[in-house]
């Protein structure tokens, strides 16, 4: 193996066409499912373009290098990546085709070879300048005009409806699409902040998603429903269960009740002041630790606290005097779930060290458990109070026949609430990530443990990201946009050197998708250019794409998706494209320099231990 | 851009209607190359950081850690196509070629058979060598009469005898033309087994190899007509 080795764009092309081919067939609202199966008999069944290519063995650095931009992309818009895949492979083409200009053996080159080598980059370099000045003006006056807005209060409504259901087109079978949706659209109802931005709300329910979901297999998708309150994934340590009468006072844990006598690498020094004494001895400090817990679990009586909520998993003694004392406990509670809890109730949590007081308790309405598939669990609900009356909080409870598309159902919701809260980011011109609204200021709370967990943890693409369009911008689907944003990109005709102009590149590119959509048949595609075409140079047509969301166009038909997240998309795929391309040399190195990345996928992370594995 | 010297650039042309259908036939393979290693991706073979010695295309290994390629192993070459000792169809195609070619010289005898054919191959296009590339346009559009030799030296005018048509075109006397056929067919495939002793190059080696199986194919032909 050579120690290092120029990289041709060539071979770049060829491996971005191989993960175009392992996509293109779950491209679209007709395309199919990938079903992956492993040794030990775990199936996994998927159309979304991250877990695809995140779940394929790839020891090419290159291909490594373009499936973390897709999940990096996935992760910040929800939704995408089989067409960034699409996008980038055809545009590579284009590059490649621009720079090749005569046949190889033969003829005399267009190009030098030093100079072939340096157009690829300089095509990428120029058409980075062109997306990142003059995309947002062109889409905004060539293409939002042909979209609407959606607000937050017609959400709920059609069209709100109808971008779910197109969203979900893409994921699930058809058969489901439309009852997901109605599932989702509730929830997201339920959750709505009415004074506020739905930005917040979408933002909330994203980041606590882990929390705010259970998956069920074995049971038909249409038994996913909503529940209120929280659900806690763990069953009671105790055997007694929480009184049936209002309310239920809960205080919740983080560490230890009983101080931990020793530990693996603890040195316990008695009596080190005074030299060891015949009082100072092991038995005096563990019954002191013990005459400790008695005093917390007498605390908590008198406070009238029937339950417990415990980060971690607490001493049998712990367990016993909170039996004798009838509270029920719940041990090793996840983080997640934890700071959910604390947000939606208002409470501190104790921690080591500190007294019990009034801020610790909180109040249920009801504390029961619940029987989910094969588990029992533990379901909270928050009572009413003036400061949490405009949410309604409730769990989401997934059903799938098996846990592959329980799986599925559930990336799918998820990666739906983010393509929404992408949707309606408020517009802002700076160039930083946005400051994000927390609910800290809703709700009064002052829990500053949890804090990490209230800041959005969604990964922003290389930072360059503006959000230049109104919240809730839609246009119609089926290659609307691609079509709209390719007649308006500049052609303007070549330069001196006979180069074509990036813009053209970029707008070839873009038509490769609403091709690919209408692979199964042509006729359509053309139909669509043309439709569009007309409807641009008529614009009194009474045709017209739905301009008001009361008259919505025959187009609206074919269903919605986001503006923002098209134009975020080609911002990814054009610098993806310009990182590959400015890649000069590959070292070949013995051993792992990078770090397992985190993902979602059950089946990457494992990929990812047997290969480190090897 | 001053990427490259200005006379290069002047010099440059565009494409002809052969190149073209040579660099749309690659496309084509390399888009074919694509999905078929998409399709092994999504069985499970792994994509290798590796490119194939012979062809440049990157490797995959499949479950038992065996290096596949998926261009040298499963595609068909870009100039195979064109060897008609490895492609029926290429056999296929020179024969009638020779056929036409053969009925417009009237004499068809045995000792000028072979010129005749010389002539007759003269005026007819031939299928390049395997390793040359643009092979595929060189099948369908008439070249020049080689007049450059093949690189091949130890086997000059090898597709000559080998391709010659089993079947004598459109003669009524049989017999003698068949031996004299006989005889040179044998002679050729005494050289060319003198040939293939000493070879030293794998290239020469299989040209040889296809001519003998040709020349037997031919002799077995013409003992078929003669009985």
């Amino acid at each position: 193996m050579p120690p290092s080795e120029r990289l041709p764009l060539e071979q770049v092309l060829e491996i971005v066409s191989a993960l175009e081919a392992v996509v293109l067939r779950s491209f679209g609202p007709e395309g199919g499912q990938v079903l992956f199966t492993r040794d030990t008999g775990q199936a996994m069944l998927s159309r979304s373009g991250t877990c695809i290519l995140s779940a394929l063995h790839l020891e090419h650095p290159l291909a490594r290098v373009v499936v973390e931009s897709v999940w990096k992309h996935s992760r910040g818009t929800g939704d995408g990546s089989k067409t960034f895949i699409l996008l980038l492979a055809s545009l590579l083409r284009g590059i490649s085709k621009a720079t090749s200009r005569g046949p190889s053996a033969s003829h005399a080159y267009g190009f030098t070879e030093a100079a072939k080598a340096a157009a690829a980059p300089y095509f990428a370099n120029k058409l980075l300048e062109l997306v990142s000045s003059d995309l947002d003006d062109l889409i905004a006056v060539n293409v939002v005009p042909y979209g609407f807005c959606v607000s937050l209060e017609d959400f709920t409504t059609h069209s709100g409806r109808l971008l779910l259901a197109s969203f979900f087109h893409t994921r699930v079978s058809h058969v489901h699409c439309s009852y997901l949706s109605e599932l989702t659209c509730e929830m997201l109802n339920r959750w709505k902040y009415k004074s506020d931005l739905p930005y917040i709300s979408f933002q909330f329910l994203s980041d606590n998603f882990p929390a705010l979901h259970t998956p069920v297999s074995g049971f038909p998708v249409s038994s996913s429903r909503l529940i209120e309150g929280q659900v806690i994934h763990r069953d009671f340590a105790t055997p007694c269960l929480p009184s049936k009468q209002q309310p239920v006072k809960v205080v919740v844990f983080t560490d230890y009740m009983q101080p931990i006598l020793l530990s693996t690498g603890d040195v316990l020094k008695l009596g080190y002041g005074g030299g060891v004494t015949p009082e100072s001895s092991i038995v005096h400090f563990s019954a002191w630790t013990e005459r400790s817990l008695e005093s917390v679990i007498a605390e908590l009586q008198s406070l009238g606290v029937s339950l417990l909520l415990s980060a971690v998993k607490q001493s049998d003694a712990a367990v016993a005097l909170a039996t004798q004392a009838h509270m029920s406990l719940v041990e090793c509670v996840s983080e997640e779930e934890l700071s959910l809890f604390v947000q939606l109730s208002g409470v501190t949590p104790v921690s080591r060290g500190c007294t019990i007081q009034l801020e610790h308790v909180a109040a249920l309405s009801f504390c029961r458990p619940i029987l989910l598939g094969g588990h029992r669990y533990v379901q909270v609900a928050f009572c009413e109070s003036p400061k949490s009356s405009k949410v309604n909080p409730c769990s989401l409870v997934i059903c799938g026949p098996g846990e592959g598309q329980t799986d599925q159902y559930i990336c799918a919701i998820r990666d739906a609430v983010c393509m929404l809260m992408t949707t309606w980011e408020p517009k802002h011109t700076s160039e930083t990530t946005a400051s994000r609204g927390t609910l800290q200021s809703d709700k009064g709370t002052a829990s500053l443990d949890m804090t990490p967990t209230f800041q959005s943890t969604a990964n922003k693409p290389y930072g360059l990201k503006k959000c230049v369009f109104e919240p809730g911008c839609v246009i119609p689907a089926g290659g609307t946009f691609e079509f709209l944003l390719s007649r308006a990109l500049p052609n303007p005709s070549s330069d001196t050197n006979g180069l074509p102009s990036v813009s053209q590149l970029l707008a070839n590119a873009l038509l490769s998708v609403p091709r690919q959509i209408y692979s199964h048949s042509p006729k359509l595609f053309l139909q669509a250019q043309t439709r569009i075409m007309s409807l641009v140079q008529n614009p009194s047509n009474p045709f017209s794409l739905g301009l008001k969301e009361s008259t919505p166009g025959p187009m609206v038909d074919l269903g919605l998706e986001s503006v923002t997240c098209k134009y975020q998309l080609i911002l990814a795929v054009v610098q993806c494209a310009t990182s590959v391309l400015r890649v000069d040399t590959v070292l070949h190195t013995r051993t792992a320099l990078h770090t397992q990345s985190k993902k979602h996928t059950i089946f990457s992370r494992a990929s990812t231990e047997d290969e480190a594995e090897d | 851009m001053a990427l490259n010297g200005d006379d290069e650039d002047y010099e440059w042309e565009p494409p002809t209607e052969a190149e073209m259908k040579v660099i749309q036939a690659r496309r084509e393979r390399q888009d074919k190359i694509s999905r078929v290693m998409g399709d092994y991706l999504l069985k499970g073979y792994k994509m290798l950081g590796d490119c194939c010695d012979a062809c440049g295309t990157i490797l995959l290994q499949d479950r038992q850690q065996k290096n596949y390629c998926v261009s040298c192993q499963e595609m068909d070459s870009d100039i195979d196509k064109d060897n008609p000792a490895l492609n029926a169809q290429a056999a296929l195609s020179q024969v009638r070629e020779r056929q036409l070619a053969a009925q417009t010289p009237e004499v068809n005898d045995g000792p000028s058979s072979s010129s005749s054919s010389t002539q007759a191959s003269g005026s007819v296009p031939q299928p390049r060598p395997e390793h040359c590339e643009g092979a595929a346009a060189g099948g369908r559009t008439p070249l020049p009469p080689p007049a450059v030799p093949p690189p091949s030296a130890p086997v000059p005018a090898t597709p000559l005898p080998s391709a010659r048509p089993p079947a004598p075109p459109q003669s009524s006397v049989f017999s003698p033309v068949l031996q004299d056929a006989e005889e040179a067919v044998l002679t050729k495939l005494r050289w060319a087994t003198a040939q293939l002793q000493s070879s030293a190059s794998l290239e020469a080696s299989i040209q040889l190899c296809s001519l003998i199986s040709s020349c037997a194919n031919s002799l077995r032909s013409l003992k078929e007509l003669s009985q």
